[in-house]
């Protein structure tokens, strides 16, 4: 723990609360009286500030652990809220600090130069992101008719007992799931390909499906909304019935934003 | 998971909400990183929800795909006769597929949290001792 924590006096009353840190913001953040945060009961949100900088977080017991579909909620709702009126700098879910000295020095003094540039940076700006998922039918089709292979395989196993076929089935399942893999490596270079041209940042993320086609988040301008919302209107047009597509946001930048190094 | 398509019925759909597997996607995995140390209290639970998540190729995948590809019904490109019909029926049947798993993800990850807590006082007090 930090040496604040070791100090002594007070120790019994820190170890009972900490404090949830949900983004960073300008000081002149504000929240509702009926901003709900994590916890259960969910915890009151309120706003810690250093300088031009502020903490938007929630004070909670130490003892009881977060992660409930809940908490993930609270903390998304929350953010992607102030989002809206203010640039954020959102944290990921689980930061805790002992007490409000750790929130004020650890992290908004020592951060601010970094915090301060970063907010001035998304003023403006929103993330989005573009999720794509093969449709399970027009992908296996589209493989098989591609993938001679993969067609016999098929026929080896069809109306064949499922046992007798045991490995047959594992070497068809091994390739589908390559070439899923290659297909959503080329449909990612489309998209990015076709968004490039707007100008804007893009991250790749993880698949966290194996049908997943697409998944890019995007930093745009709140000018440039409409165009880019038009630009993958027109891809997902063209992957009708192969990719269902879906565009997320806005949200906070979550994909822009990187770490901070709490200072002593 | 709500996914209402706005804007007249186009390609893209655009849910007013994000479900609850796009949020832990994103609040699990990206945004502002603090140091490790401050984020003690929440990380066993942060660990199985990711674990949860991961895409791995494993063999019950492999079974998963092939049965998948052992379900397809192929007459509908021997007989160009009825593909409309058919093709609505595939496409309906896939897309509520596709919602179930996604809900189905959902319900598992919350089986999984609802018992973290339990996890998570086995790990304090294994510190505690130590």
């Amino acid at each position: 723990m930090s040496e604040t924590a070791a100090t002594g006096q007070a120790a019994t009353q820190k170890h009972r609360t900490g404090y949830y840190i949900y983004a960073i913001a300008p000081a002149d953040v504000a929240t509702t009286a009926e901003a709900r945060g994590v916890g259960d009961p969910p915890a009151g949100v309120e706003v810690i500030a250093h300088d031009d900088i502020a903490a938007l977080v929630s004070e909670i017991p130490a003892d009881h652990a977060l992660g409930t579909p809940d908490d993930f909620a609270a903390h998304a709702r929350l953010v992607d809220a102030a989002a809206q009126e203010v640039p954020i700098l959102p944290l990921r879910f689980g930061a805790v600090l002992p007490d409000r000295e750790a929130v004020t020095e650890e992290l908004l003094a020592a951060n601010h130069d970094e915090f301060a540039d970063a907010l001035q940076h998304l003023d403006g700006r929103a993330e989005f992101i573009v999720k794509g998922r093969y449709d399970e039918q027009a992908i296996l089709r589209e493989v098989l008719a591609e993938n001679r292979t993969a067609e016999q395989l098929r026929a080896a196993i069809a109306g064949a007992p499922e046992d007798a076929t045991r490995n047959e089935r594992i070497q068809l399942g091994e390739l589908m799931t390559q070439a899923v893999a290659a297909k959503r490596e080329q449909d990612t270079a489309a998209l990015v390909k076709a968004l490039a041209p707007l100008g804007y940042d893009g991250v790749i993320r993880e698949p966290t499906h194996e049908r997943d086609a697409v998944y890019v988040a995007y930093l745009v301008d709140t000018d440039g909304r409409d165009r880019f919302r038009e630009t993958v209107e027109d891809w997902a047009e063209r992957q009708r019935g192969r990719i269902d597509v879906r565009l997320l946001g806005p949200v906070a930048a979550y994909d822009f934003v990187g770490t901070a190094q709490p200072g002593s | 998971m709500t996914v209402q398509p706005s804007g007249g019925g186009g390609a893209l759909n655009r849910p007013d909400a994000s479900g609850l597997a796009d949020v832990i996607d994103t609040i699990l995995d990206k945004g502002l990183v603090i140091d490790a140390y401050v984020r003690v209290a929440l990380v066993g639970i942060e660990l199985l929800t990711i674990d949860a998540r991961v895409v791995i190729a494993s063999v019950d995948t492999y079974l998963r795909f092939a049965e998948a590809v052992n379900r397809l019904d192929l007459t509908e490109n021997q007989q160009k006769g009825l593909p409309d019909l058919v093709g609505d029926i595939n496409q309906g049947a896939a897309k509520s597929r596709t919602k179930g798993a996604l809900d189905a993800a959902g319900e598992k990850l919350g089986n999984l949290l609802d018992a973290a807590p339990e996890r998570e006082d086995a790990r304090r007090e294994r510190r505690r001792t130590q």
